[in-house]
């Protein structure tokens, strides 16, 4: 059964790049700057150089890698850089930030206090998903506080859409009230009326 | 077996409980719905079963609903010429443009309410009323 | 089953369908609710969870792997030849047909089982091919079979099997490739053995994957979808750099790259869906 033969070529030993980070990231070609990132150390001094690729990288498979990047070193700051573009006009732009800060529960959450009180409310709206990931407790409380002073229903939609997974007992009133205040939106009252059902039972 | 049973909408958002509302209002007017998280599932689906009708969200996770526009567009037919409803809480003249130009036949702002989401549907469907 | 705890309520089953489907993909409808109940309550008992509410705050908070737990109690991750064999003959039917395209006669074809467990996977492919894809001889084709755990890899290499492995092959498939050791074991050909070649690689660590090479075909059934959101990302750009350009990448049947990278394109073929490492764009 000559068919099927063993395979005689040896595995692929990759060639190190010796170079810069930010040499590669600056000249480097498409493969290049992908292989780069993608080696590119969790330690956070790799973090200024990754920042300015990202502003600047237009090939979307190499952008992912800068975002895994940022995602890898889950600091704060990394965070930080990934929250810059959860504003832009570009929905893919917006869509691959997200994932990055999904992927970086703890690091994000720690900019939620900021976010929830961002005077644009796409950003509060956005924000919520990644309330997402607070356990019962806290995200009935971040998410409880953000109800009762937010005058937008897409955004308390938002919150309520991740309450119904994440919500408490505490929720429970806040999400009364919300229905209340908010009567014409019909959309509001019926997923509030999800919520209190998923929350409450039991 | 009245026509409108026999129609199929694929409804894309990442939030379960909008597609919920959706899906209780299109199969209160004898729809068939199907659901989808995000746009690479919902292009996934849409290779796979037939839709008349597909409404999608802007911002979802993996792939975006421009995204997906474009995507859908760019393949070949029939898929790429299915009716598609942008249902999204972007109120802004650029995402409406934004989603015209990656082939949205139109584009609405939430919330929207469930009766004027199964008019709409019945007239991309071409459902009697 | 332990009857103090009382049944889930239709809300709770709703919570935790949602949950799921959110991050796995997977849909659990009313039809499949008792079984799904069943074995929730497992899992609660399993555990020490005091209540749904108490199992479902644990669930969501992604301490050790409960996900992982809960995913396998519904899913039979049991390992046999021509397990999903709709891929295989999606590979022999439609893909390789793409691929050879491009190639001269005699080239090179390289397809990686990741992970490969005990063989099942490389070898089924290997005897597949040999059964089903008219232009075997044509291509010199290397299949590599990788997994994490050197065990599964020494197992693997031996290539004895029980009768439950071999559950879904014919008679004649058994004496064609596999010599009888006794009642219970049946081990594959020598000429086959030596024909795959296995490797330990962890799939989130680069300098494991890297060396491998690029392959035409990559099946990476049933892992994915256990890996935290770091890692999927990791592993997704791996794989994609794993692939040849225009280079296909199978997942399990009930898993999705739309919960894991978009870095792939979709692709249908015979009423599979199929991811793909995009072409290269010619100059």
């Amino acid at each position: 059964m000559p068919l099927v033969r063993k395979p005689s070529s040896p595995t692929v030993t990759p060639i190190p790049d010796d170079r810069k980070l930010s040499d590669v990231l600056a000249d480097g070609s498409d493969d290049e700057r992908w292989t780069a990132v993608r080696s590119a150390p969790s330690a956070p001094d790799a973090l200024p150089t990754l920042s300015d690729a990202l502003s600047k990288e237009r090939v979307p498979r190499v952008r992912e890698a800068i975002f895994t990047a940022l995602a890898k070193i889950g600091s704060s700051e990394s965070a930080a850089v990934a929250l810059r573009y959860i504003r832009s006009d570009d929905a893919p732009l917006r869509t691959a930030a997200l994932d990055a800060l999904r992927a970086m529960p703890g690091a994000a959450a720690g900019h939620l206090p900021q976010l929830l009180t961002d005077t644009d409310a796409d950003v509060r709206l956005l924000a919520c998903e990644i309330a997402r990931v607070l356990p019962a407790d806290e995200a009935s409380r971040t998410l409880g506080a953000l109800i009762e002073r937010e005058n937008n229903t897409n955004v308390c939609a938002a919150a309520v859409e991740v309450l119904a997974e994440a919500g408490s007992v505490a929720s429970l009133p806040i999400l009364a009230r919300c229905a209340d205040r908010f009567p014409d939106d019909p959309f509001l009252t019926f997923a509030v009326k999800i919520a209190l059902d998923r929350i409450g039972s039991r | 077996m009245s026509e409108s049973s026999t129609k199929r909408i694929l409804v894309i958002d990442d939030a379960a409980l909008v597609r919920t509302y959706y899906r209780t209002a299109l199969e209160a007017h004898g729809f068939v719905v199907e659901e989808a998280l995000n746009g690479l599932e919902g292009l996934e689906k849409v290779l796979l079963q037939p839709f008349n009708l597909v409404i999608v969200d802007i911002n979802m996770p993996q792939m975006d609903g421009i995204t997906f526009l474009h995507t859908l567009r760019s393949r070949e037919l029939p898929v790429s010429g299915i009716p598609i409803l942008v249902i999204s809480t972007e109120a802004g003249k650029q995402d409406m443009a934004a989603a015209r130009r990656a082939g949205a036949n139109y584009y609405l702002v939430k919330p929207i309410k469930q009766e004027t989401l199964a008019e709409y549907a019945a007239i991309f469907c071409g459902a009697p009323r | 089953m332990d009857d103090a705890l009382p049944p889930i309520t239709e809300d709770e089953f709703r919570r935790l369908a949602d949950f799921l489907y959110r991050r796995t993909g997977m849909v659990f409808t009313e039809t499949k609710r008792y079984y799904v109940e069943r074995r929730i309550l497992e899992r609660i008992i399993a555990t020490s969870s005091q209540s749904f509410a108490g199992y479902f705050a644990y669930l969501r908070s992604e301490v050790r792997n409960e996900v992982e737990h809960l995913i396998n109690a519904f899913t039979v991750n049991e390992t046999y030849f021509y397990r999903e064999d709709h891929q295989l003959a999606c590979l022999s039917a439609d893909l390789l047909k793409e691929r050879v395209m491009a190639k001269r006669l005699g080239d090179t074809i390289r397809i990686w089982s990741v992970p490969c467990s005990t063989g099942e996977e490389p070898y089924s492919i290997a005897i597949w091919l040999l059964e089903n894809w008219k232009d075997v001889d044509a291509y010199d084709i290397e299949i590599v079979g990788s997994d994490i755990d050197t065990r599964v890899l020494e197992a693997a290499a031996e290539g004895i099997f029980g009768k439950r492995a071999l559950m879904r092959l014919t008679p004649q498939l058994i004496d064609r490739y596999f010599h009888g050791l006794d009642d219970e074991r049946w081990q594959i050909l020598d000429d086959l053995r030596q024909s795959v070649r296995f490797s330990r690689v962890n799939l989130i660590e680069t300098k494991e994957t890297k060396p491998q090479g690029r392959f035409d075909v990559i099946f990476c059934r049933n892992v994915l979808i256990y890996f935290d959101d770091e890692s999927r990302r990791v592993a997704a750009e791996n794989l994609y750099d794993n692939l040849l350009p225009g280079g296909f990448i199978c997942l399990g049947h009930t898993e999705s790259m739309s919960r894991i990278s978009p870095l792939f394109e979709v692709c249908r073929y015979s009423g599979a869906i199929v991811y793909r490492r995009p072409q290269e764009l010619r100059a």
